[in-house]
């Protein structure tokens, strides 16, 4: 079974606008109407778990939840067919806004809260849950940012009671979060690039220093590394390869890239999952993200146009 | 039917060496009335409801009364409920679990949760161990 962990999920909350009217000129200016709009539950391991449930996968989501907003997560979840299992914990779980502009989807607006603080004692007891639901996991995913008030070693953590449990680790992070869960050496990692284009102080700005920096990870005994290196692309790094892929879709056709990320390493562990080869993982998964950006709603999945956008996928040998 | 396909999968649970303020709090905000306990290993091994909390703060003579009305003050209650808060759920738990197992048929489950007034019923494989629950609104959606 797979798990994942999203310690501070979110509802995502998506709009469509003509334009954004950052600078209030006029009076009329104040207003923007949305051309439209769409909630989800979201956050890294909650977008995994989405996907995963639509492609037929049984998967349990955890985490902390909390208010209002807490309930709809869970919803959401248990109508895609994802197992719940969070804690609750006080204060509301936090929405994130995105804005998608008319031409302009390929580069949204993004506001994120930082989410409730989770305590020592709410930490204490998710780890007792962790640690029952690690005796059936094969793979454990842990994703996205920490609450406030969390050490920065939780995922190194849960990535060594994983290990030890016999389950392999994906690790989708970012900063001290990331550089800490390092030291446990998931199976596949996924530095989350989107704020700062670094992995543990080093650069991953250029080709060549995506390689050297993450040679470095895999020299540790990371299996796999994936790096964004282009909208449409991603540098993948293993002991023994180092590929790069690629789409040809162009950015401008993106209507929804919320989650997009996430589809893509949800469809890298599904393919790993059923035993197929990183090649075939590297290709859906690539497919599989490029074609939810390309919908409009978020985490498309639809196995048999996957299939056929994989054929449009390059990957190169470095 | 089969149970798996209409319940609901969480498995919200807690172990018996939980405090009855932990119980309590989670219920509140997962709005949920009852608890399947487990053990380490997921199994399930016990079950408390609301019921069974008010019924654990209430004076010793409440079953013999017909009516609340009869309680000469809310106090005692409230005073009650501070005494148990910090002990383990395991004191007012029921040991005797009513369950389905996941593939049993939906109308076992609706039998039971009718027959025996309940508002929900956890849901076990073949070794024992927490798979989810049937709510009520669980068959009421599946039978409209």
């Amino acid at each position: 079974m797979i798990i994942t962990v999203t310690p501070n999920p979110a509802i995502d909350k998506m709009y469509w606008v003509d334009r954004l009217k950052m600078g209030r000129v006029t009076r009329e200016e104040f207003l923007t109407r949305a051309i439209r709009s769409d909630t989800s539950a979201g956050g890294k391991g909650i977008n995994i778990s989405i996907f995963l449930a639509r492609m037929g996968v049984e998967n349990v989501a955890m985490g902390f939840v909390g208010g209002h907003t807490g309930h709809v997560v869970v919803r959401d979840l248990r109508e895609e067919g994802v197992t719940t299992n969070f804690v609750w914990v006080n204060g509301e779980t936090r929405t994130n806004v995105t804005v998608f502009e008319r031409e302009r989807a390929h580069i949204p607006i993004l506001i994120d809260e930082e989410g409730s603080p989770v305590s020592q004692e709410e930490i204490s007891y998710f780890l007792r849950r962790y640690k029952r639901m690690l005796k059936r996991a094969t793979w454990v995913v842990l994703a996205g940012s920490l609450p406030p008030e969390v050490d920065a070693d939780l995922y190194r953590v849960l990535a060594e009671m994983a290990t030890e449990a016999g389950a392999k680790v994906l690790v989708s992070a970012h900063g001290n979060a990331l550089t800490n869960a390092l030291h446990a050496v998931p199976y596949l990692v996924k530095p989350d690039t989107r704020e700062h284009l670094s992995m543990e102080g080093a650069p991953l700005t250029t080709r060549s220093k995506i390689i050297t920096a993450g040679r470095r990870i895999i020299e540790t005994g990371v299996r796999i590394l994936v790096v964004s290196h282009e909208v449409t692309g991603d540098i993948v790094i293993t002991r023994d390869t180092i590929w790069e892929i690629k789409s040809r879709v162009k950015t401008t056709q993106f209507k929804n890239l919320v989650g997009a990320d996430d589809v893509l390493l949800g469809g890298i562990l599904y393919m790993l999952d059923k035993g197929e080869d990183l090649e075939e993982a590297l290709r859906f998964g690539m497919a599989a993200g490029i074609l939810s950006a390309e919908s409009d709603k978020k985490i498309c999945q639809n196995t048999e146009k996957i299939e056929e956008e994989m054929a449009h996928i390059s990957l190169e040998r470095i | 039917m089969k149970v798996h396909q209409i319940m609901t999968k969480d498995l919200t649970s807690m172990e018996k060496d939980t405090l009855v303020r932990g119980l309590i709090f989670t219920l509140d905000n997962a709005g949920m009335s009852n608890m399947p306990i487990v053990d380490e290993e997921g199994k399930l091994i016990g079950f408390i409801s609301e019921k069974d909390l008010i019924k654990a703060a209430l004076p010793g003579y409440f079953e013999m009364l017909h009516s609340t009305s009869f309680i000469p003050d809310m106090n005692q209650l409230v005073k009650k409920l501070a005494q148990i808060a910090d002990d383990p759920i395991e004191k007012y738990m029921q040991h005797d679990v009513i369950c389905v197992e996941e593939d049993d048929d939906d109308l076992q489950a609706a039998d039971l949760i009718i027959r025996k007034d309940l508002k929900s019923l956890p849901v076990i494989d073949k070794e024992r161990r927490l798979v989810g629950v049937v709510k009520r609104i669980d068959l009421l959606r599946h039978l409209l």
